[in-house]
């Protein structure tokens, strides 16, 4: 096979099919983002802000291994069923190749397939949130006890506005509800966190954040 | 099956010579589980015997069970079936793998998926739920596992998980893979995909896989099994002294400790001291890679891997810069045999880094070609023949000159490079060393001395070696060897005797589960055949045919034992029966569950019967070589410090198991009755028909 021709085949569709949705979705309503704008971590939109959460629930891309034992413990919790798609924690999407998807030089970039780096993605409750933001139904409220930014399932209607919106893909319709989905912080014991079994999942304190996720941007860039 | 949770409740059929994709009802299939209950009764059902492996009339089988997908630890294995071309009869056969391949599939939304006929041309299939399609696999063609599961997923997505043959599955090697997701390889099914003109399967799914349990239960289910899990082979037990451990054991999996690091990982990463209650820290008990590759490895270890929804990491993934020295990618994975294969290859090498570069260079080469060495025997068949000077006499001068035996005999791992690339090429005589044991037997006529040199590791005339047979616990690791048509891949027994728990302990538990301390022996101490070591060897096939249909990891479960003090390190033979009923919402008892486990091995063993076109399974079959019997000359069998074997007393052993097995006592083949009793009538008419059932004839 020649250079051009792979290529061809590594670029014709190097995103997740939730990602690909989003993009058709973002074209069709002409509200695109521009993704370089954004902050490199929690992200703020222009509009008004919210009560903090109380932290945010990360994962460690040098201990993740990529069980993803994450995923089902994570819907086992909030809905009862393994559902990865729906996870609010997404470590599959990135599992063989990274957030890029498979390159020309697949072998060295992230992913099981590459360096062995595993990419988990998961919310970053914003201080202003893009998804709430963006709800045309007013779904999406700040928990009481947590602060986690979460949907009132009785107003949500599956639009997927918010996972248009949401720069780290997280918010992701229920293609068997009709319902959207995103990280409810499980009550302040994340489902995800607890059943991890190298400990790469870690419910952070708001006041850590930004540290931790510097040093993960940091991981993931070296590599 | 709208009533039951757990399956998908399809299977996905493709034909690729008609192009048609359809599907049908698992419910059709309940009674044999998924996973291998469901390809051994589509292949009883539609493939005829005498059919050839490679024949556009041979189908092959990808299933999984209610259980995968769930969420359920260790349960992301995928079992395949289809005729076995690397054995000697084509006899029926399954190959696995674990990975991220069988979850994937059941969020599409089937169960199994069932490839037929040939495709005119180099395909591939693209499943995204219930969007099926056959694609032009023209560019793929002649492309290795890695750059074809990239294109694939570049084509599909980058999280769908991808199924691919190499250029040894396309050429149609009979020791060939299929493998997922980098390193996870199903031995000895590649060249059927080849012979299907099927270069791989992509699968992206969106749905769910529900279970009939409340959450609650479910969850709790889940967070008990954390609680009694071991370490690899569930090794109860760490391999040195712990302050929380009351034994230790140095030939446990459980290796981690302080001082033992990834130590190529980008930050440090100590596996430490882990206690069974710390269950964030499961994933760090089985540091593997210095079991496989060695105390060297320890500094080029980036992490522990391994499949979907597994807490315990058995593969090492290691980063070599020294690899790219050969051509290949410096980031390696791999478990056991996928890096000792290479060692059996290149035995001569000295130094430990060469053993090193030769198991890590090995796996990449193999893994990207598709390769498989038949349980670790392809090296020790190239080592009879070098040594024997058969290569001299089969090998055409110009292409034996042609062969760098100088880096043989160094064993220069440049070696691999060479002579890899022939075999999955099929290039020259040499590449019949591909074809499986027996054949090459066969072809290069090997002598008696082949099969009755202990150190060539042959069990079976069938051509596969031992894996863990009379060296595990004697007549129980023997009888378990017997009943496949490949190497057993079988660890129920392996698990129990490995635990590392003090023997007094084991044979308490022995006695609990097969109602007599007497189906344990000390190693190497054995006794002869009793009824609880039947009872054993039983309990070990048919939860290793249950696990592979439901589909669990059988490197994991059953789970016996525990690494727990407070429950006597008592672990649970429930959980198989409890996870399938709370998934599926069908109440079946662990009684009941075994009773479908031996109803599929029973089936296996009447596809067998069928192919061969022979009853007397016993002498026809069930066979082993002559080293068992005759090795250790100054020993007698049972004595002290042997594995040797009694032949009277196997005879015997094997009427035990049948006779357990409800199979008849003479032949080993399946009863009328049992059949009956297991609601097989269908077989029975079948084997009547063909004057198959004992007694008949």
């Amino acid at each position: 096979m020649t250079k051009d021709n792979e290529e061809e085949n590594f670029m014709q569709r190097p995103t997740t099919r939730r990602e690909f949705l989003k993009k058709s979705f973002e074209g069709a309503a002409g509200a695109a983002v521009s993704f370089s704008i954004l902050n490199l971590f929690t992200d703020s939109a222009e509009a008004k802000g919210f009560e903090l959460a109380d932290g945010i629930v990360i994962v460690d891309p040098v201990k993740c291994t990529g069980c993803r034992r994450c995923e089902t413990n994570c819907t086992a919790f909030n809905d009862g069923k393994a559902h990865p798609y729906i996870s609010r924690i997404k470590v599959g999407q990135n599992y063989n190749f990274g957030k890029s998807g498979p390159t020309i030089n697949y072998q060295n970039g992230n992913g099981h397939l590459g360096d062995f780096t595993i990419i988990g993605e998961t919310c970053r409750q914003c201080e202003s949130p893009r998804c709430i933001n963006a709800c045309p139904m007013d779904a999406i409220h700040v928990d009481e006890k947590t602060g986690a930014r979460v949907i009132n399932k009785d107003k949500c209607v599956g639009c997927g506005r918010c996972a248009v919106a949401c720069p780290y893909d997280v918010p992701t319709v229920d293609p068997e509800t009709e319902k959207s989905t995103k990280c409810t912080l499980c009550e302040g014991e994340p489902a995800c966190a607890a059943g991890c079994p190298t400990g790469a999942i870690r419910y952070i304190a708001w006041e850590d954040v930004e540290h931790v996720l510097i040093e993960r941007e940091n991981l993931i860039e070296n590599n | 099956m709208p009533q039951y949770k757990g399956w998908a409740g399809k299977i996905l059929r493709v034909n690729l010579s008609s192009g048609s994709i359809s599907t049908e009802k698992t419910a059709k299939y309940k009674d044999y589980i998924g996973g291998m209950g469901i390809g051994y009764r589509i292949m009883w059902n539609e493939v005829p015997e005498n059919t050839d492996p490679f024949d556009e009339e041979n189908k092959i089988i990808f299933a999984a069970g209610p259980l995968t997908g769930t969420g359920a630890p260790c349960t992301a294995r995928t079992n395949i079936t289809s005729l076995l071309p690397a054995n000697p009869q084509n006899l029926i056969g399954d190959s696995h793998m674990g990975g991220h391949f069988s979850p994937e599939m059941k969020y599409a939304g089937y169960d199994a998926i069932v490839i037929e006929g040939k495709a005119p041309r180099p395909v591939w299939l693209k499943i995204e739920d219930g969007n099926v399609s056959l694609e032009d696999a023209t560019k793929l063609w002649g492309q290795g596992i890695f750059d074809t599961t990239a294109n694939v997923a570049g084509m599909m997505g980058k999280e769908a998980q991808v199924a691919a043959i190499g250029q040894a599955g396309e050429n149609q090697v009979n020791l060939s893979t299929i493998m997922t997701s980098g390193n996870h390889s199903a031995g000895g099914h590649g060249g059927i995909m080849g012979s299907k003109n099927l270069k791989a399967i992509g699968i992206i799914g969106t749905q769910s896989v529900e279970y009939a349990s409340d959450k609650k239960e479910w969850i709790e289910l889940n967070e008990f099994v954390m609680s009694i899990i071991g370490a690899n082979n569930q090794h109860v037990v760490p391999s040195t002294p712990q302050p929380w451990a009351e034994f230790h054991d140095s030939s446990s999996r459980w290796t981690a400790q302080e001082g033992l690091y990834w130590g190529a990982a980008d930050e440090e990463v100590e596996t430490g001291i882990c206690p069974p209650e710390d269950t964030n820290k499961i994933g760090y008990r089985t540091m593997k890679a210095i079991k496989d590759l060695g105390a060297i490895s320890e500094d080029y270890t980036v992490r522990m891997g391994g499949c979907q929804s597994c807490p315990i990491r058995c593969h090492s993934s290691v980063e070599v810069p020294e690899l790219e020295k050969y051509g290949v990618s410096r980031y390696v994975s791999n478990t056991c045999m996928g890096f000792w294969n290479h060692y059996y290859v290149n035995q001569n090498a000295e130094s430990e880094m060469d053993n090193f570069l030769n198991k890590t260079l090995g796996a990449q080469l193999a893994d990207d070609y598709g390769l498989w060495f038949n349980y670790g025997q392809l090296g020790r068949d190239l080592k009879y023949a070098y040594d024997n000077g058969i290569l001299k006499e089969v090998l055409p001068a110009e292409e034996y000159n042609d062969i760098p035996w100088d880096l043989y005999e160094k064993g220069d791992p440049q070696f691999l490079v060479d002579l890899y690339k022939r075999i999955a090429y099929q290039e020259g005589e040499i590449s019949h060393l591909g074809d499986g044991a027996a054949q090459l037997a066969k072809r290069w006529n090997f002598g008696e001395d082949y099969w009755n040199d202990q150190t060539n590791s042959l069990w079976s005339p069938l051509g596969y070696p031992v894996h863990h047979a009379n060296e595990s616990n004697g007549q129980v690791g023997s009888l378990i060897n017997l009943i496949f048509n490949r190497d057993p891949m079988c660890h129920s027994h392996q698990n129990f005797i490995g635990s590392g728990l003090p023997i007094k302990l084991q044979k308490e538990i022995a006695s609990e589960i097969w109602g007599s301390e007497d189906a344990i022996d000390v190693p190497a101490n054995y006794t002869p055949m009793n009824l609880a070591k039947a009872r054993f060897a039983k309990w070990s096939l048919v939860r290793n045919v249950l696990h592979d249909s439901m589909t669990v990891c059988n490197w994991m479960f059953p789970l016996a034992t525990s690494p727990l003090k407070e429950r006597n390190y008592r672990g649970d033979t429930t959980l198989e029966a409890q996870y399938f009923s709370k998934a599926t919402g069908m109440n079946v008892s662990e009684e009941e569950l075994d009773e479908m486990g031996r109803r599929i091995l029973t089936l296996h063993r009447a596809m067998t019967v069928k192919q061969m076109g022979e009853v007397d399974m016993r002498n026809e079959h069930d066979q082993i070589v002559d080293w068992v019997f005759d090795m250790d000359p100054d020993k007698e069998p049972f004595d002290p410090g042997t594995i040797k074997m009694d032949r009277d007393d196997m005879e015997k052993a094997k009427t035990m198991l049948y006779q357990e097995l409800g199979w008849d006592p003479k032949t080993g083949a399946p009863t009328a009755e049992t059949l009956d009793e297991l609601g097989m009538q269908d077989v029975k008419r079948e084997l009547a028909n063909k004057n198959l059932l004992p007694y008949q004839a």
